[in-house]
């Protein structure tokens, strides 16, 4: 079974959005479930900070065994800060998807866009858990 | 869903492999599943999507034995592509599951298509994490689930995924010439672990033995009718310019 957060939210692509203290900022980062499917992850390209990116755009890729996927921006906002620690520690999101291995923060544009997520009992559904 | 099967029997360079390549996963968008078997001519070394290149090999080096280079759509390490047969799939996604299932299915069927030629070939068992973009050539060592003869890697592959579909391509070796990716490596590279087709087989097989094993199999896999075309120019918009040195040399 996979680690689902309570406090989360979720795309059906994969992406998980955790609340910060600051109400415009969300981080954002790829699910136990996703990590698990992937395989060892080897790489991840991010945007710079300042980007922006409009909900379902692709704001950068991921590879895992030979095999790179999209990644995709559950909302609509600006980059304001990346993991760079990723750089070198792209395991982090294999061991520790929901801390270590958060991938970005994004200023939120439409606070709407975070109504359209789902919870955690609609992603493990999705997910078939 | 539609199937379509090319071979191509005349090698060309590395950037048009590439972009037919990625003109397939375009059109797998709409729901194709292609097949597609190609040869290069002349010789051409593939980096992986993200493999830090300018890091790991001499590009000096490489400019001045004038080999061709091209930046693969597709993820895994450097491959130094001339004597094999290379071999692409791109389909929809919801039709083939999930990346490692794709990776499983596809490989298992080129393991068949080995043993219609005499070879052993089987798929390598997953020791340990992955190897990172750092840890030399594709063919230095084989990943769980790569088509392996005894310890050796036979095909390497790799995979993208866009949108609704999937690329699938890899290379399948007559001839064992990946010593040339270490001979251009700035850094100690492993040596290769790889094995090809013709040192397993008592006589030489030819290109189109080879590829007319592997069409033999894909149709018995998947028997329904194939079309027989050539790559679809679809969209003019291609996200990557494989003639780039750009992006061949972007990091």
């Amino acid at each position: 079974m996979s680690n689902i957060p309570e406090d989360l939210q979720y795309t059906e692509e994969h992406e998980y959005i955790r609340r910060t203290e600051d109400p415009t900022v969300v981080q954002i980062g790829i699910t136990d479930y996703a990590q698990g499917e992937l395989g060892d992850i080897v790489y991840v390209e991010l945007p710079e900070v300042g980007a922006t990116f409009s909900k379902m755009d692709v704001f950068g890729t991921i590879e895992a065994v030979k095999a790179v996927s999209e990644l995709f921006s559950p909302v609509t906002g600006e980059i304001v800060e990346i993991n760079s620690a990723l750089d070198n520690e792209p395991a982090s999101i294999n061991q520790d998807p929901y801390e270590a291995g958060w991938m970005i923060k994004m200023k939120i544009e439409n606070p709407g866009d975070l109504e359209q997520l789902l919870d955690s009992n609609n992603y493990a559904q999705h997910i078939g858990e | 869903m539609k199937r379509t099967l090319i071979v191509e029997t005349e090698g060309l360079a590395g950037h048009e492999n590439m972009r037919r390549d990625y003109l397939l996963l375009q059109a797998a968008q709409e729901g194709v599943f292609f097949f597609r078997l190609y040869r290069w001519d002349p010789g051409c070394l593939s980096f992986g999507r993200n493999e830090p290149a300018l890091r790991r090999y001499d590009r000096a080096l490489i400019e001045s034995l004038d080999l061709q280079t091209v930046r693969r759509p597709t993820g895994g390490r450097a491959v130094w592509h001339h004597h094999e047969v290379t071999y692409s799939v791109a389909g929809p996604v919801s039709k083939f599951g999930s990346l490692a299932d794709t990776y499983i299915l596809f490989h298992e069927m080129l393991a068949r298509a080995m043993t219609r030629l005499g070879i052993d070939a089987r798929l390598a068992e997953k020791h340990g994490r992955t190897p990172g973009l750092e840890s030399g050539p594709c063919f230095a060592s084989p990943v769980g689930g790569e088509v392996v003869v005894g310890d050796r890697k036979l095909i390497g592959s790799a995979q993208i995924r866009e949108g609704n579909a999937f690329l699938q391509h890899g290379s399948i070796l007559l001839e064992d010439g990946q010593d040339v990716v270490s001979g251009v490596s700035k850094t100690a590279a492993m040596r290769a672990q790889s094995t090809s087709i013709n040192a397993m087989t008592e006589t030489e097989l030819s290109f189109e033995v080879v590829m007319k094993a592997i069409a033999d199999e894909v149709r018995n896999t998947w028997p329904d009718d194939w079309a027989e075309e050539v790559v679809p120019e679809y969209g003019s918009g291609m996200k990557l310019d494989f003639t780039d040195s750009q992006w061949t040399w972007r990091r």
